[in-house]
């Protein structure tokens, strides 16, 4: 009976079904049952964790085969820390999307189904320790999250739901071309049957195939200069799916990348690539913020604070190569504690965006005068979230950029510094350019309505805990290391 | 300017077509062999093929998956035509030799895929190829102008594409009970696959033929 009631297979069955019993359901129907199953599967993930710091890292045969002819799941700290986030960021979406889809109709169809699908897949995606598995894994996160753009319906959505589409899938293709090249080499898709055999020896197949995943996750992620599809798609997006897509598909990439990275091609890393890796992440914080302040529509300012803020996850990638082991964990500390950041932030963020655009029925930072009267929680939820992404302390961000900062100087790459404190003052231009005219009275002839309570509330909790998370981070810390050889 | 984008791409698909070249030479031995596990183990999968074996069992997680997947593809066009023009794709003229070939010819199609279905046990075939052959007979009936377009799939098509995903989940959450995830118990592992193959027969040929059919989308 202890296997049956086992949270860690149920975290991805679950979703699927109430994805699929929605779809049955009806157009538009399942917001109720999709609250209740997230609520479960946060309890579960919950449990996963606690399981992990009592009795460490956790290895699940699917089928009872084991790997290499069955498929192997992986529980391990980081992989629990993203499932958290997951559950985190989807609850309050989820109360939020039911009162935002009865304020404003438009996409709330087959909103439910895709949303079930897209959890499925993320809570797959962290588990998965088959390379073959990760790739099915993707397809389905890709068209869920292809999906959810296009629900809106219009041209400029479809568009960019197509654009999209062919980024992901140019991603997916490359990461299956890397694994068809590992197979070949090796013959099996397992993590842990690979991870010897690629670390005592690797022929020309296993770089090539290396370059071409981590060329396909860059393109999923949206890092400088393979972002051109992330802001039309984001920022075009009704504000729930926005909030999803920003705050976790991108970063079940990312996770990806740093999967590859430090584990299965470790041998394989060299300096220069990480330097480049990160100085394609310096030229995202740089040019995604310039960017950001230069917006008049609110969602894409957001949407390109996003592009912003994936440039901070990739510096870890130099501060964590061929360094000591002490600064190596602290970059990562400070890298998975951004992703993390980020995440509950930009959830608060769109959340508190889409019910600005709500209230004032257009999405135009010119139109924002009134809102600070009308609306002060939701503005003081998108200022906290603002607190998170410029790293001021006690947010959640500040922990992760003082991780990161700590470890930059200790391995003396101080180029980084720089890049991290030009990013944030950046950052505060934005985020005050919205403040300022949302504190300004409202013009003639510009309406501010009010939006229902379960909108301000949902993105004030999300924002309360990207806040909280910088003072109450440290058991976030100690998961992390579970099953990382010290 | 469009010429030296061509003439970049061209370059980088050559270069990336030598690297494939040489890495393909310098391929060492396999360091794992999976096929003489699949052989070695046949026998504890219920089915005697091992296409299905593989597919059903040892890996049966990625298919349960890909079902998913596919469903998604669906929901998909649904999403696409959901705000588009919405009217249906105009039928064909109703040709009466079309017609009366349709007629013969789908019952026998129905009949194949039932054929494909049981044989997937021990020969070539299988619920993706039976399904496959289902929504062939799905499209030939609808160029026939006997079969209207989907506008908008009731209740008990919803139920029928979902259908295999929700006997797929059952069968392998059923299974947590006895170990893990998917893991048919040794006695039942025939039956249980037969059972699914079965739900997914049907959900994969529905939902193959709605990527034809459904062209005037999904609306309240």
């Amino acid at each position: 009976m202890t296997d049956f009631l086992d949270p860690l297979p149920w975290l991805i069955v679950l979703p699927l079904a109430w994805g699929t019993l929605a779809f049955v359901l009806g157009p538009g129907r399942g917001g109720r049952l999709a609250v209740a199953a997230i609520a479960l599967q946060g309890a579960l993930a919950l449990q996963l964790a606690g399981q992990l710091i009592d009795s460490g890292a956790r290895v699940y045969a699917v089928g009872g085969w084991g790997a290499s002819l069955g498929i192997d799941l992986m529980a391990d700290g980081l992989a629990v820390v993203m499932l958290l986030l997951t559950q985190a960021v989807a609850l309050p979406l989820a109360v939020y999307a039911r009162g935002y889809f009865a304020a404003s109709p438009k996409g709330r169809e087959l909103f439910w189904p895709l949303t079930g699908f897209l959890l499925a897949a993320l809570n797959a995606l962290f588990l998965s320790a088959d390379l073959f598995n990760i790739y099915v894994t993707l397809e389905l996160l890709g068209l869920a999250a292809v999906g959810l753009v296009a629900i809106a319906g219009g041209t400029q959505p479809v568009t960019a739901a197509m654009r999209y589409l062919l980024a992901t899938l140019l991603g997916s293709g490359a990461w299956l071309l890397g694994v068809a090249l590992i197979y070949g080499t090796y013959g099996s898709v397992s993590l842990a049957v690979l991870t010897p055999l690629i670390h005592s020896g690797a022929p020309l197949a296993v770089p090539l195939a290396a370059a071409l995943m981590l060329a396909g996750l860059l393109l999923k992620t949206a890092l400088f200069p393979f972002h051109f599809w992330l802001p039309p798609a984001h920022g075009g997006a009704p504000a729930p799916v926005s909030a999803l897509l920003s705050a976790l598909v991108i970063k079940a990439t990312f996770y990806l990348a740093l999967r590859l990275w430090l584990e299965l091609f470790l041998p394989l890393t060299t300096v220069a690539a990480a330097q480049l890796l990160g100085a394609l992440g310096a030229a995202a914080i740089l040019w995604g913020s310039v960017l950001a302040l230069m917006q008049s529509r609110l969602k894409m300012l957001v949407a390109y604070s996003t592009v912003a803020q994936v440039g901070y996850l990739f510096l870890l990638f130099p501060l964590a190569t061929q360094v000591p082991p002490a600064a190596a964990e602290s970059a990562l500390a400070g890298g998975v504690m951004q992703a993390v950041a980020h995440g509950l932030a930009k959830a608060a963020m769109f959340a508190a965006a889409g019910s600005m655009i709500v209230a004032t029925g257009r999405d135009d930072i010119g139109h924002l005068g009134g809102v600070g009267v009308r609306l002060p929680l939701t503005l003081f939820s998108f200022g906290l979230a603002g607190v998170t992404l410029m790293g001021l302390p006690p947010s959640g961000g500040f922990s992760a950029k003082w991780l990161l900062l700590g470890s930059a100087l200790e391995t003396g790459q101080w180029w980084w510094v720089v890049v991290m404190i030009v990013g944030g003052l950046l950052t505060a231009a934005y985020v005050f350019k919205v403040l300022r005219r949302a504190f300004l009275p409202r013009a003639a002839g510009d309406r501010v309505a009010r939006v229902p309570r379960t909108l301000e509330f949902s993105a004030f909790a999300l924002a309360l805990a990207s806040i909280l998370l910088g003072l109450f981070g440290a058991p976030l810390l100690e998961l992390l290391a579970v099953g990382r050889a010290a | 300017m469009k010429a030296w984008r061509t003439a970049l791409t061209a370059l980088l698909c050559a270069g990336l077509a030598l690297a494939l070249g040489a890495a393909m030479l310098a391929l060492p031995g396999f360091a794992v062999r999976l096929p003489g596990q699949v052989a070695a183990n046949l026998d504890d999968s219920g089915v005697a093929h091992p296409v299905t074996a593989v597919l059903l069992n040892f890996r049966g997680y990625d298919t349960l998956l890909e079902v998913a997947v596919l469903l998604l593809a669906l929901l998909g066009v649904f999403a696409l035509s959901l705000h588009g023009s919405g009217h249906a794709r105009p039928s064909a003229p109703a040709h009466p030799v079309l017609q009366t070939l349709a007629r013969l010819l789908a019952p026998l199609m129905v009949l194949v895929a039932g054929y494909l279905l049981w044989i997937g046990a021990h020969a070539p075939g299988g619920a993706f190829q039976a399904g496959a052959v289902l929504a062939a007979a799905g499209v030939l009936l609808r160029l026939a102008g006997l079969l209207p377009a989907w506008a908008q799939p009731g209740r008990l098509l919803r139920g029928g594409l979902a259908l295999g995903l929700l006997v797929f989940l059952a069968v392998a959450a059923a299974a947590l009970a006895q170990g893990s995830l998917l893991q048919y118990p040794l006695a039942y592992a025939g039956p249980l696959i037969l059972l699914v193959e079965a739900g997914l027969t049907l959900s994969i040929g529905l939902t193959l033929a709605g990527l034809y059919l459904a062209s005037a989308g999904w609306r309240q």
